[in-house]
């Protein structure tokens, strides 16, 4: 009733856009990138396509800065200068994106690099980083995690000219993450992810959840704890100087890959396998399905919130991947599961909407087909 | 910040003060003199008829003698009086309070007993004039015998009709006197001559309250049936004040007059409220208990399944008393929460065929007080200890003691996240006042002691953001001598002394006000102190404002310090008008400015020190009769500015023009109100673009993965270089009263901004195009609410 309402919208002059630069050197990774782009100034329409992780200004409604001069000065003296993906891409993809040909084993602890942007139309853009030291975990350790029986403790060492810990977990949701001043944390099964609208639980049974644990420097620290205030577009802590954005360095201190379970006792979880005549095995898309009760409903109108994974048939030349997850609710018998394209909530291959009789699922997909599934004993 | 983290131990240093404290409360007791047998007590109770519900009112500040003797009092906020060691035998007692005639009457003293004499005052004006006059009487009283300047008053009579917005609000009520200014109708944060919203002392029956906000600043928390009057002190107040830059806003208790018990309830569309009150023992004591909750939850569950998941309450209690000897006690307590407790997986399903993995998070917020004062009436023999000299005419000896405390906590995913501030407040403090022919001397002492905590962190991942505990201690002594030199000259000088203990600071704060009386009817006047403040909030500038976030002085954050400099001329009009001009200049040495930007693992850049002037001059102009129309007029010109590191910017409350006319009129059973205000625009920053912020994924060593979708963040243009539309708005209010039984029925309707009047609360823009936008979001729309006041 005291809300405020719109009552007039007008339109206003375009205004002067910044060079924005989001850029990380990461002591794990094989390339050094830098994103430049500019920020929005009322003068491009933005575009919204698919996102894909080789164009990640374009496709991500971003406007990016082309055939810049972008170069890399280290700790040596040495001048690195990258090149643009889209000039070393054929499929056009890839502008804004600056890559050096600098591998993060290769990068000097402790030692500080100079980032030097010149744009065609003649805007300079400077910044520095100084790498915390520390030993890179390049590849992940694999760990099972009962969300309702385990409480993760995690400890590292400590990595000097490090200004925080960033620690990320990745969810079907959207990742969690929080920085810590201190070597060690505790996360526990029931832990809810508050970066993700709905506030849904961290750990989701059936899913592969990579964990990190990066050792950041101060402008890492600053750019991403910080937020502009909607009203007044101040907030940000930024230290690069001809325009805005983040230079910053991080050391992957930790990296586990969890794969989440959780009890499997409600009539609705357990693994269930495709059943029927040989031809309609031998012509199943899904192999099987491994379900969890993600949360029980808190009203009797709703459905519990299913959750877990399904085994995909391979088939010649589709590529992605064969064991993804699945999303889904049940109630009263009535099971309707999200297959989805990865691990990803926000992209759905296809939708299965059957009953729980028994041990059996019998449905139909949203596509086409029908398919039962029976318990696995 | 020098403050521990959560595992550090705070240590907090012996204030040096404390053997002079143990003194002064020492010495104390051995001021009350001894009764003497031949003697007897004279207590009663002062009132008056305030309204057509024939109600008698306390009437505050009356002076109550005893014809032939030097035995003087006054009555205080609940009208009463203790008149002790008065000659046994037939006395006289005389009633006196400017603009009603005066009373006396014959009271038969005993030897040590006790003899009431209660008096109902009647207005004198309606004996000299046609014109009734009503609550201008505590007004003029306050004209003749104190400078008061930069002091309004208002009864709870006055504030009766004035337009509300769903609930009556005394707050409401204050934004629109003088020197006031409100950023927009979303905050009841007062903005007091150009200071910013936390520098006002807010005291509920003279004791601290940090947070009195409900629902955003929506309301206050201050129920309308337990106000019965304001006191709002602007600038250069006296010694006895402190702790803050620019105000004093001291919200008095209504207090019972009639025997028995009474009810009253109040039903708006936003709440209900119920009060009961009554008096005992013969009207020595009075009593109320009021509640007050907001019920849309419940109205919502009635009716559907959604869930509205907010709602606050308030609970108030007041007694006094009047206990043998002269001594009066009185003890005010309020609780008030707001809870907002969203378990969002409980709310009823949208397009989503299931929530049950969504979390919950709780806010909640409140405040708890309670406090008591003592008050002991001295005869003309009081003398000092000791020495033996004689305190004057008349002494009265007052000590308070209270607790205030302001508690808020954001919980995130059941402990995922928690924010939360707490600041408790312990407080003693005491006073003697000692009365002669020409001067009005007063000492006091003030000693609190402070456990503030501000953290965030997370109980489910053992992680800490930053946990700031501080335990200040604070003590303060005070001078004060209202002096009357002449029958055309009032001075009032000052000092307060102050120390802080965890900033190892001290400092003397000299106050002084002069009134000259040009006529009988008309004064000049002019004043200029020394006001400090070393609580801070981190609510920032922004246009809405929950509460304020208190953290402390300390060795890296200094306190703040501003002079204030006011002169101005007051007019007398027929003993119900008067009309008031003055002008102010208020220069800041050290304010202070939340960093928004601040680094939670840092102590020490959470504010940043700045200066700053603020001038302008106000006019009020009042007419209150008691009955027919009645109102004021207010005008607030001001300009302020704020500077650090070369920089100079207006803050958000700068507003140069502020016109506010309010009208009330009494006619039979029915009342009517109307509001206008009018009001130039504050600053704003303009937006000037938009970033998008991308992530980066440590486990793959790219940027983005479109889970979830990129930030898109406001980007500010130069500080405050816009400035909003100016606003206008009209408020509508009326009521009858019904006579049901022996119960008075009052159902009113209220339309706030009654012409819909589009006033700009805030400015969104959109980059995102290539025809930017900016969307103007209105303050208030048109607002009707209806509720029934019933009073038994």
């Amino acid at each position: 009733m005291l809300g405020g309402c719109e009552i007039e919208e007008v339109g206003i002059p375009r205004t002067e856009a910044q060079l924005a630069v989001h850029s990380v050197l990461s002591a794990s990774a094989t390339t050094q990138v830098v994103l430049l782009e500019r920020t929005r100034n009322g003068s491009v329409a933005i575009s919204a396509p698919a996102f894909e992780v080789v164009d990640p200004v374009f496709s991500d409604e971003g406007i990016a800065e082309t055939n810049a001069i972008v170069t890399l000065t280290t700790p040596s003296g040495a001048t690195l200068v990258a090149r643009e993906d889209v000039t070393v891409r054929g499929d056009g993809k890839g502008r804004g994106v600056y890559r050096f040909a600098l591998r993060g084993e290769d990068l000097e602890r402790g030692g500080t690099y100079q980032l030097s942007v010149r744009t065609t139309r003649n805007q300079s853009l400077t910044a520095e980083t100084s790498v915390p030291l520390g030993d890179a975990a390049l590849a992940p350790a694999p760990a099972t995690f009962d969300r309702v029986q385990d409480t993760l403790f995690l400890a590292w060492p400590a990595a000097p000219g490090a200004r925080a810990y960033f620690v990320r977990i990745e969810t079907p949701f959207g990742p969690r993450s929080f920085f810590t001043d201190t070597t060690r944390v505790r996360l526990t099964g029931e832990l809810r992810n508050i970066d993700v609208e709905g506030i849904p639980r961290v750990f989701i049974p059936g899913f592969p959840q990579a964990l990190t644990v990066s050792a950041v420097d101060s402008n890492y620290y600053d750019w991403f704890r910080t937020h502009s205030n909607a009203i007044s577009g101040t907030g940000l802590i930024s230290r690069v100087r001809g325009g805005i954005g983040v230079f910053g360095s991080l050391v992957r201190l930790r990296f586990d890959d969890l794969h989440v379970v959780a009890p499997q006792t409600e009539p609705e979880a357990g693994t269930f396998r495709i059943a029927g005549t040989p031809a309609e095995v031998a012509s199943a898309r899904h192999l099987s399905i491994e379900l969890y009760v993600e949360s029980r409903a808190a009203r009797a109108d709703q459905a519990h919130a299913l959750s877990g994974r399904y085994h995909k048939r391979p088939v010649l030349g589709e590529s992605g991947c064969l064991t993804c997850g699945l999303l889904g609710t049940a109630r009263d018998g009535r099971i309707e599961l999200a297959f989805l394209t990865d691990w990803y909530a926000r992209d759905t291959a296809d939708i299965f909407v059957g009953h729980l009789r028994g041990d059996t699922i019998s449905g139909t997909y949203r596509v086409s087909g029908q398919a039962t599934f029976v318990r696995q004993r | 910040m020098r403050s521990e983290k959560v595992d550090g131990a705070t240590v907090a240093r012996a204030p040096s003060w404390k053997p002079a404290m143990v003194f002064l409360l020492g010495i104390l007791p051995a001021l009350l003199p001894a009764q003497e047998a031949s003697t007897g007590v004279v207590v009663g109770r002062v009132t008056s008829r305030t309204d057509t519900a024939a109600v008698l009112s306390p009437v505050h500040n009356a002076t109550i003698s005893v014809v032939g003797t030097a035995a003087a009092t006054t009555t205080g906020p609940d009208g009463r009086f203790v008149l002790d060691r008065i000659p046994a035998g037939v006395q006289t007692v005389r009633v006196r309070l400017l603009g009603y005639r005066i009373v006396e009457r014959a009271v038969l003293v005993r030897s040590g007993d006790t003899v009431r004499a209660d008096v109902t005052l009647e207005r004198e004006a309606q004996l000299l004039s046609p014109i009734r006059v009503d609550a201008a009487s505590a007004d003029a009283e306050a004209f003749v015998s104190k400078p008061n300047v930069a002091t309004v008053a208002v009864d709870a009579t006055a504030m009766k009709g004035v337009p509300a917005a769903g609930e009556p609000d005394v707050v409401r009520v204050v934004q629109l006197l003088p020197g006031v200014i409100s950023r927009n109708d979303f905050n009841t944060g007062l903005n007091v001559r150009g200071g910013e919203a936390d520098q006002n002392l807010i005291l509920l029956d003279g004791h601290p309250i940090y947070n009195p906000f409900h629902l955003g600043g929506l309301f206050s928390t201050f129920m309308d049936a337990t106000v019965g009057g304001i006191e709002l002190m602007t600038g250069a107040f006296p010694a006895r004040f402190g702790g803050r830059l620019s105000s004093v806003l001291d919200v008095r208790s209504s207090d019972e007059a009639r025997p028995g018990v009474h009810a009253s309830a109040d039903l708006s569309v936003i709440g209900a409220t119920a009060r009961l009150s009554g008096a005992f023992a013969r009207e020595r004591g009075t009593w109320s208990v009021a509640a007050r909750r907001t019920y849309a939850d419940a109205v919502t569950a009635l009716f559907t399944d959604d869930i509205f998941p907010y709602h606050f309450r308030d609970l108030h209690a007041r007694g006094a008393y009047a206990l043998p000897g002269n001594t009066r006690i009185a003890v005010t307590a309020y609780l008030g929460k707001d809870i907002l407790d969203a378990n969002l997986s409980e709310f009823a399903s949208d397009s989503a065929p299931s929530r049950a993995s969504e979390g919950r998070w709780t806010f909640d917020w409140g405040n708890r007080v309670i406090g008591a004062t003592i008050t002991k009436d001295l005869g003309a023999d009081a003398r000092v200890p000791l020495l033996g000299l004689r305190l004057g005419e008349s002494a009265t000896l007052e000590q308070r003691v209270s607790a205030s405390q302001f508690s808020t906590l954001l919980n995130l995913g059941e402990g995922a996240f928690t924010q939360r501030n707490e600041v408790s407040d312990v407080r003693l403090s005491g006073s003697l006042l000692a009365r002669t022919a020409t001067h009005d001397r007063s000492i006091g002492y003030e000693v609190a002691t402070h456990r503030i905590r501000y953290a965030s962190g997370s109980s489910e991942t053992g992680s800490s953001d930053y946990d700031v505990r501080q335990r200040p201690m604070s003590a303060a002594v005070w001078i004060n001598d209202l002096w009357r030199p002449s029958p055309r000259w009032l001075v009032e000088w000052g000092v307060r002394g102050e120390a802080l203990s965890e900033r190892g600071w001290a400092a003397l704060s000299p106050r002084v006000s002069l009134k000259f009386f040009v006529t009988p009817e008309v004064a000049i006047t002019a004043a200029s102190g020394r006001v400090t403040q070393w609580m801070h909030s981190m609510a920032g500038d922004g246009p809405l404002r929950y509460f304020e976030v208190w953290l402390a002085s300390d060795s890296v954050t200094p306190v703040a310090t501003a002079w204030h400099w006011v002169a101005g001329a007051e007019r007398r009009v027929r003993e119900v008008g008067s009309v008031r001009v003055e002008a102010f200049l208020k220069r800041y040495d050290r304010v202070l400015e939340a960093n928004w930007a601040e680094n939670p693992q840092l102590l020490g850049d959470e504010f940043f020190v700045a200066e700053g002037r603020s001038y302008g001059a106000d006019l009020l102009a009042r007419w209150q009769p008691a009955s027919g129309l009645a109102g004021w007029i207010s005008y607030s010109y001001g300009v302020s500015m704020r500077s650090r590191d070369g920089t100079r910017w207006a803050p958000g409350h700068d507003r140069r023009h502020d016109i506010d006319v309010v009208a009330t009129w009494r006619f039979t059973k029915y009342r009517f109100g109307a509001r206008f205000g009018f009001a130039t625009g504050t600053p704003y920053t303009p937006i000037v673009g938009e970033i998008a912020r991308r992530v980066y994924d440590p486990s793959r060593d790219s940027w983005g993965t479109g889970n979830p979708r990129l930030w898109i963040e406001a980007l500010g243009g130069a500080r405050h270089a816009g400035r909003f539309p100016a606003t206008h708005r009209l408020d509508l209010d009326a009521s009858r009263e019904f006579r049901i039984g022996g119960a008075s029925v009052s159902p009113y309707v209220s339309v706030v901004n009654a012409y819909n009047a589009q006033n700009v609360f805030v400015y969104l823009y959109d980059y995102s195009t290539d025809a930017p936008t900016r969307r103007a979001i209105s303050q208030f729309p048109i607002l009707p609410s209806l509720g029934v006041r019933v009073v038994f």
